[in-house]
C-alpha cells in the first residue's frame, strides 16, 4: 500500500529521524497554513497524491509571492493529477539547495536481500540517471546494520563530499531502519538534498515515497485505510465485493476489479486467473473485469460474486473458467452458488437473454457440478458451452470468441505485436 | 535414492499447525494416497489429540524426540498463520530439519527475508512461502498438490514443472498427462518477493539428475527470478530442453500499480515485466534448446519441438468437444 507523502512524513519520517522540511497538511486553506505560510520566506505547495511525477503535472509549485500562495494552495489542493483526485496538499519550507541525491531502500530478488540504492544525481526519474552513476549496497545480513559499513560503501563508489560521510552514513542507516521497522516495500527520497543553512550544509529528506507491504504483520489498511490500486476511487461493485469476504476466511471470492469491456470474467486461482484474463485480452475479447476466486469459498461467496459480476452494465459474454481445483468444490461453487445466481436473477428479470457463455472447470465433484450449471443453463435459457478439464485451460477464451462472432456478430480487438 | 531432494523415498514429513482445517484435509488425503508419508502433526495445546491418522504433539522436539515417528521426520510442512510462519520455520530449523515448505500466503514480506538468510545460513532447503507443495508420482507428494484425486494430472514421466502458481501447477501436469507426458517432479515454489527457492535453485539441483527429460517452467511478472533461469541456462548451468510461458503480458497495457493475483506478480518501477523475462528467455533460446510459448496452452508443442519423448500415449484429440452445448 502506497502512503501519500503527509503520512510519511507524520508517521515515519519524525520517528526514524529523517530530516524533513517543516511542512503543514491541510485539505483547506486553514489557519495552520496561513500562519506558515506568512512565517515562511517561501514555500513550495504539493498536491497530495499517490501518482508519481506530480513535478512533470505541475502539482509542485515554489511560490514566494505571498499575495498569490492562498490561490495556488485551493488550486493545488483539489486539482486532479494524472486523473486521481488530490485530497489536500502539502505545504512546505523552500530549502536552500545546493546538490540533490536519490536515495532508496527496496527488496532486491537478484540478491533475495534488501538493497540501498544511492545516486549523486538525484532529483529526476531514477530511469533518467545514467546507470552507472545509480550504486547498490545490499544487506547481506539484516541483523547488523551499521554505519559503518555505509560509509565503506560510500568510499567504495568515490562518494564526492567527505564532510557530509558521517551524516549520510547514519542518515542512510536511519532510512534503512524505517524501511525494515515499518515492514515496507520501498521507501525513496528523491532528491535526498544538500540545503544550505546559515553557513552549514544539511542534509534533509525533499520527498517520501512509501510503499508497504499489504501483508505485513499490522496490516497498513488498519492504520492508513484501505485504498483502491487503481489511481481511482472504488466503484460501488468493487465495494461490494471487498464485503463478500470480510468476516468470513472460508475461500476468497472478494476480489473484483472492474475494467471497460464487455465481456465477464468469473475465474478461478490467481495463476489460472492470470493467464486466463491474459488469453482473453491477446484474444482481443475486451474483458469486463478481473477477478480470482478460490480457497474452497462456499456457496453464498459464489452467489454474491457472480451476482456482483453479472450486473455491470453493457455486458455481452461471460467467460467461467478455472483449472483443476485441489480444493474448491464445483458442484458448490458452480451447481449450487452460480446456478442460484442465475436462477434468482432471471426471477428478477436481471438476466440478460443475449449473453453467450462458455464454462471451462474441473476439480473436485466436477462431474456433478457442471451436469447442474447445464439443468441451470437450460431451465433458464442461457446459450453456451461447457467443458471439462480436456480443453486446455487457455483455448476456453478462444471458443469463447469464436461463439461471440458466429452468434453476436462481436468484432474483437486487433492487438498489435 | 529415488526422487529428487525436494520429495524421495526417505521423506518423512511433519506437518506443522497439523489440526487446522486445510492441514488435516492434507494428512488425510495423503494418508489414503501415500500411507505412511506423514509421520507427525504439531499444534500447540492439541498434543495427544487423536483426531488426525498421524500423532499429534505440543512441539515439534517432542515430534522429533519420539521413539515411534522421532528418526523418520526429516521435512516440515508448514500450515500457521501468515506472522506464525518465521516462528514455525525457526522452530524447524533449530530441531535440524533441512527441508520445509511454506504452505502459508501473505508472509509479511520481512519475515520472508529473516528466513531466507537463516536458510542460506544454515544450508536447508526452503520451498515457498506460497508454495502448494510438491509432487513426484513414483514417490508421493507433499501438500495438497492435486487434491483428491492427483491421477487426473499426474503420472510418472519425465517432465520437472516449476512455477510460482499452484493451481497452475497442477493444470499443466493434466494438460501434459492428456497428450502423454508424465511428470518426475511437479514444484510450486509459490510467487513471493522474497522466495526461498526459484526457478535457477531447482533447475540447478536437477541439472544432473537423469531422470529429467524437460522442463516446464510457468512464470509471473515481477521480480527477477525467471530472468536468473535464463541466465542459468545462457552460461551452460542447466542443459537439458526447457519449455516456458511467462502471463502477465497484458499487466503491460493496463495502469501502473494494479495488482492482481499473486503478491508479486506486480509490476514495479518497470522492474520484472513479463516482456523482459520472455526477451530472456528467448534469448537464451538462441544457443540453448529453450522455447517460449505464446499461449499458455502452446506449451505442448514447444516440449514436443524440443524433442522430448512421450512417456505414454496421446489420448485426446486436437479439437475437444463441449460436454453440454445450449448453443447452435
Amino acid at each position: 500500500m502506497k502512503l501519500y507523502e503527509h503520512e510519511a512524513l507524520e508517521s515515519i519520517y519524525k520517528k526514524y529521524k529523517i530530516p524533513a522540511p517543516k511542512f503543514v497538511f491541510a485539505t483547506e486553506p486553514n489557519e495552520k497554513v496561513r500562519e506558515f505560510i506568512e512565517k515562511e520566506p517561501a514555500v513550495v505547495i504539493k498536491s497530495m497524491v499517490l501518482v508519481g511525477k506530480r513535478g512533470k503535472a505541475g502539482a509542485v509549485k515554489v511560490v514566494s509571492d505571498k499575495a498569490q500562495a492562498i490561490d495556488v494552495f485551493k488550486d493545488l489542493a483539489s486539482r486532479e493529477v494524472y486523473g486521481e483526485k488530490s485530497i489536500g496538499a502539502l505545504v512546505e519550507e523552500k530549502l536552500d539547495i545546493k546538490k540533490e541525491f536519490y536515495l532508496s531502500v527496496t527488496y532486491s530478488t537478484k540478491d533475495r536481500a534488501p538493497a540501498i540504492v544511492f545516486s549523486e544525481h538525484g532529483g529526476m526519474d531514477v530511469e533518467e540517471i545514467n546507470p552507472e552513476l545509480i550504486h547498490t549496497h545490499v544487506i547481506k545480513d539484516v541483523r547488523s546494520v551499521y554505519p559503518y559499513q555505509i560509509r565503506n560503501f560510500l568510499v567504495g563508489i568515490k562518494f564526492s563530499d567527505p564532510d557530509l560521510l558521517r551524516p549520510l552514513s547514519e542518515l542512510i542507516v536511519n532510512v534503512f531502519n524505517a524501511f525494515w521497522k515499518t515492514e515496507a516495500r520501498l521507501l525513496e527520497i528523491n532528491p535526498l538534498v544538500v540545503a544550505q543553512v546559515g553557513d552549514k550544509k544539511k542534509l534533509v529528506a525533499a520527498d517520501a515515497v512509501v510503499l508497504l507491504d499489504d501483508d505485513a504483520s499490522v496490516s497498513p489498511a488498519v492504520r492508513y485505510g484501505a485504498r483502491g490500486g487503481m489511481g481511482r476511487p472504488l466503484t460501488q461493485r468493487e465495494q461490494d465485493a471487498i464485503l463478500i469476504d470480510q468476516g468470513d476466511h472460508r475461500g476468497k471470492a472478494g476480489s473484483y476489479v472492474e475494467l471497460d469491456g464487455d465481456v465477464a470474467l468469473m475465474t478461478f486461482g490467481g495463476g489460472g486467473s492470470t493467464v486466463t484474463a491474459e488469453t482473453a485480452i491477446e484474444a482481443g475479447l475486451r474483458i469486463a473485469n478481473l477477478t480470482d476466486i478460490g480457497g474452497n469459498p462456499p456457496a453464498e461467496k459464489m452467489y454474491k460474486i457472480a451476482r456482483i459480476i453479472l450486473s455491470k452494465p453493457g455486458l455481452k459474454a461471460v467467460l467461467v473458467c478455472g483449472g483443476t481445483a485441489s480444493n474448491t468444490r464445483i458442484d458448490v461453487t458452480l451447481g449450487e452458488g452460480l446456478a442460484k445466481a442465475l436462477d434468482d436473477m432471471k426471477a428478477e428479470g436481471k438476466l440478460d437473454p443475449n449473453l453467450v457463455w462458455v464454462v471451462r472447470r474441473s476439480g473436485p465433484e466436477y462431474v456433478k457440478g457442471l451436469k447442474m450449471l447445464h439443468e441451470c443453463f437450460v431451465r433458464n435459457g442461457i446459450r453456451g458451452d461447457i467443458y471439462d478439464s480436456q480443453l486446455p485451460i487457455t483455448e476456453a477464451p478462444l471458443r469463447l470468441r469464436e461463439l461471440m462472432v458466429k452468434h453476436i456478430g462481436y468484432k474483437p480487438e486487433e492487438i498489435p505485436g | 535414492m529415488k526422487g529428487p531432494v525436494y520429495l524421495n523415498e526417505k521423506t518423512g514429513i511433519v506437518v506443522i499447525g497439523a489440526t487446522g482445517r486445510e492441514a488435516s484435509q492434507v494428512i488425510r488425503e495423503s494418508e489414503t494416497l501415500y500411507p505412511g508419508i506423514v509421520k507427525a502433526g504439531v499444534t500447540p495445546g492439541k498434543g495427544g489429540s487423536t483426531e488426525l491418522p498421524v500423532p499429534v504433539f505440543d512441539t515439534l522436539s517432542q515430534s522429533i524426540q519420539d521413539p515411534k515417528v522421532g528418526k523418520s521426520i526429516n521435512t516440515a510442512l508448514i500450515y500457521v498463520p501468515p506472522v506464525s510462519v518465521l516462528d514455525a520455520v525457526m522452530e524447524c530449523l533449530d530441531g535440524g530439519i533441512k527441508v520445509i515448505y511454506i504452505i502459508t500466503e501473505h508472509v509479511p514480506i520481512r519475515d520472508s527475508e529473516i528466513i531466507y538468510q537463516e536458510k542460506i545460513r544454515r544450508g536447508a532447503v526452503i520451498v515457498g512461502g506460497t508454495s502448494l507443495g510438491c509432487f513426484v508420482p513414483s514417490v508421493g507428494r507433499i501438500g495438497a498438490i492435486g487434491g483428491k484425486d492427483p491421477s487426473i494430472a499426474f503420472k510418472a514421466g519425465g517432465l520437472v514443472i516449476i512455477s510460482k502458481s499452484g493451481g497452475l501447477t497442477v493444470t499443466t501436469a493434466e494438460m501434459f498427462r492428456r497428450r502423454g507426458w508424465g511428470t518426475y517432479c511437479a514444484l510450486a515454489i509459490g510467487g513471493d518477493i522474497i522466495s526461498n527457492t526459484t526457478y535457477a535453485d531447482v533447475l540447478h539441483e536437477l541439472k544432473d539428475d537423469p531422470n529429467v527429460k524437460g522442463v516446464v517452467m510457468l512464470g509471473e511478472p515481477g521480480g527477477s527470478y525467471e530472468e536468473q533461469a535464463a541466465e542459468l541456462i545462457q552460461s551452460g548451468g542447466f542443459k537439458k530442453p526447457v519449455a516456458a510461458f511467462i502471463s502477465g503480458r497484458f499487466q503491460e497495457r493496463m495502469p501502473e500499480g494494479v495488482a492482481f493475483g499473486h503478491a508479486g506478480a506486480i509490476v514495479e518501477r518497470g522492474m520484472g515485466k513479463a516482456s523482459d523475462k520472455i526477451a530472456r528467455l528467448e534469448a537464451a533460446g538462441k544457443k540453448h534448446p529453450v522455447k517460449v510459448a505464446f499461449y499458455y496452452h502452446e506449451l505442448v508443442s514447444a516440449i514436443e519441438s524440443l524433442g522430448v519423448p512421450r512417456d505414454f500415449e496421446d489420448s485426446t484429440t486436437d479439437h475437444v468437444k463441449p460436454l453440454y452445448s445450449t448453443i447452435g
